[in-house]
């Protein structure tokens, strides 16, 4: 036994290797019941990740992006960047769903694995009827690490194109920023960008310093992206404000002065009004703040 | 904890001193008379808060009891600055005791001497407390400080209505849905605090509005 710097008690492993009583209880311990197999199966598949069609529900046999040709893929994560892209990108034009992501973990409200309601967080695939190489997805439920590779093989597939420019969008809280300067001086909300290597074009904020962590399912997707090279950029929005807030959402307005935004947004103002009405019917949610 | 979002404004005229804010939005089913953010402390000092609402609920209590208490006991009415003086210590208290976590609330006091001298005083959850002459609290109070820091002049506080419409123009500037989402309040000298019903303070709003036309088409007059 040996007790580490924080002076929890551990098993230090024996460098003789010749105690033959420890590693037979230790093998007792390692061998798996059959009930302790049976119940990591069930949360397995209870866990898993089902990339199901729009129309028939059913599961699609490829990834998604091996089924439909993609040159441009939006992904939206969190309810911010979703409602960013509902007003400005969604509503300026016609956009087809091809498939919804159902997946389950423990930050679900729902107990119920196979009947999530549709107000229930979800993540959606579409794409641009005039253009149906343009694909987003709204992502509003999150995904823990476990179906994070899981979400982008079924995806992206485990041999993705090249020819596509990814672009996500998400939001951290301004605590997450890592700075010298107090939280309390940052002109919150800010956008900062992270790009994978291939991405040539320029990014419409400043790139996001040393140490430029990022995490969850954007960290996911981005690496991905790095791995496969794939050009990619991440715009992250840092907030004060987690929930559905105009301010926050508004904060990424940048964004539509960028290549990939730019031919897929028409009408500002009227997107501007449809983004009011979404706050208005989510503001009157609680009364703990006045 | 997340940034409470609605803001609120403070400003001290010459004769009167103002109180706007921005009204949440209620459920239709509830009633909107409980979800009030500006409360009399007494007949002459008035707060408006912006965070947690059970936690502001505590603080006004307090800050009522220890307002006629004061008075029973030295027969004068706290000054506006004792009272803002009180309700920072209590902040203070809760930020250096242990179990107990700081009151999550902003506050604006406003009010009137016994000299008669208006006063406004903002105090934060640490238990700061300093004058101002206007000031605002909330989401966007960059904005409307900076607003206000362009438009507060000795013009523009010099008559009551003219203090009253900067409030309500410093609000409009973030408001998103105008006149209907503002609650204002006004306590003048030797006065009691008067709460601005809706339709007074759509008044106020087309008057502004109608000012504003005016010096636009002015502005194209002179530019032609």
């Amino acid at each position: 036994m040996a007790a580490t710097f924080f002076g929890e008690v551990v098993k230090a492993p024996c460098r003789a290797g010749t105690e033959d009583e420890e590693e037979e209880e230790e093998e007792e311990g390692r061998r798996e019941m059959p009930e302790d197999r049976e119940v990591r199966q069930q949360l397995a598949r209870k866990r898993e990740v089902r990339l199901l069609r729009r129309q028939t529900k059913t599961s699609l046999e490829v990834s998604l992006l091996e089924k439909y040709p993609c040159s441009k893929f939006i992904i939206a994560i969190g309810n911010n960047a979703v409602a960013f892209l509902s007003s400005f990108v969604m509503n300026s034009g016609v956009w087809e769903e091809v498939g919804c992501a159902k997946l389950w973990n423990e930050w679900c409200r729902t107990a119920d694995t196979t009947h999530l309601s549709s107000t229930e967080a979800f993540c959606g695939f579409y794409h641009l009827k005039s253009n149906p190489s343009v694909f987003l997805c709204q992502c509003s439920c999150y995904v823990a690490e476990d179906q994070q590779y899981q979400w982008l093989e079924k995806v992206f597939g485990s041999c993705p194109r090249k020819n596509m420019q990814i672009t996500i969008l998400t939001c951290r809280h301004v605590t997450d920023y890592k700075t010298l300067e107090s939280t309390g001086s940052l002109p919150s909300p800010f956008l900062k960008a992270l790009k994978t290597q291939n991405f040539k074009d320029p990014a419409c904020c400043p790139l996001l310093e040393q140490p430029n962590i990022v995490h969850d399912l954007p960290a996911a997707v981005l690496s991905y992206c790095q791995v496969w090279k794939i050009p990619a950029i991440l715009y992250l929005c840092y907030t004060d404000v987690m929930k559905l807030d105009l301010i926050t959402v508004e904060a990424f307005k940048p964004i539509l002065s960028t290549r990939s935004l730019k031919s897929l947004v028409k009408n500002i103002p009227q997107s501007t009004e449809i983004l009011k009405k979404l706050m208005t019917t989510n503001e009157i949610q609680s009364n703990i703040y006045t | 904890m997340d940034v409470c979002t609605f803001e609120n404004v403070g400003i001290r005229g010459t004769n009167i001193v103002v109180l706007g804010v921005e009204k949440k939005s209620v459920a239709k089913l509830q009633d909107e008379r409980t979800v009030r953010k500006i409360c009399a402390l007494d007949d002459h000092v008035c707060m408006a808060f912006a965070g947690l609402t059970a936690d502001a609920r505590v603080v006004i209590n307090r800050a009522r009891v220890e307002c006629q208490s004061h008075k029973l006991t030295v027969e004068d009415p706290v000054t506006v600055e004792y009272i803002t003086r009180f309700i920072a210590t209590l902040k203070q208290k809760y930020t250096q005791s242990n179990g107990r976590r700081p009151f999550g609330i902003s506050a604006l006091i406003v009010g009137f001497d016994d000299d008669g001298v208006p006063r406004l005083y903002q105090t934060d959850p640490s238990g700061t407390y300093h004058a101002w002459k206007a000031n605002a609290i909330g989401r966007s109070a960059k904005t409307v400080r900076e607003f206000l820091e362009k438009n507060y002049t000795e013009d523009a506080i010099a008559s009551d209505n003219e203090a009253i419409k900067l409030a309500i123009k410093a609000l409009l500037e973030v408001v998103q849905s105008g006149g209907k989402n503002i609650e204002l309040a006004i306590i003048r000298r030797n006065q009691p605090l008067k709460m601005f019903s809706a339709k007074e303070v759509e008044l106020y709003v087309t008057e502004i509005e109608k000012e504003k036309e005016e010096a636009e088409k002015k502005k194209s007059k002179k530019s032609v």
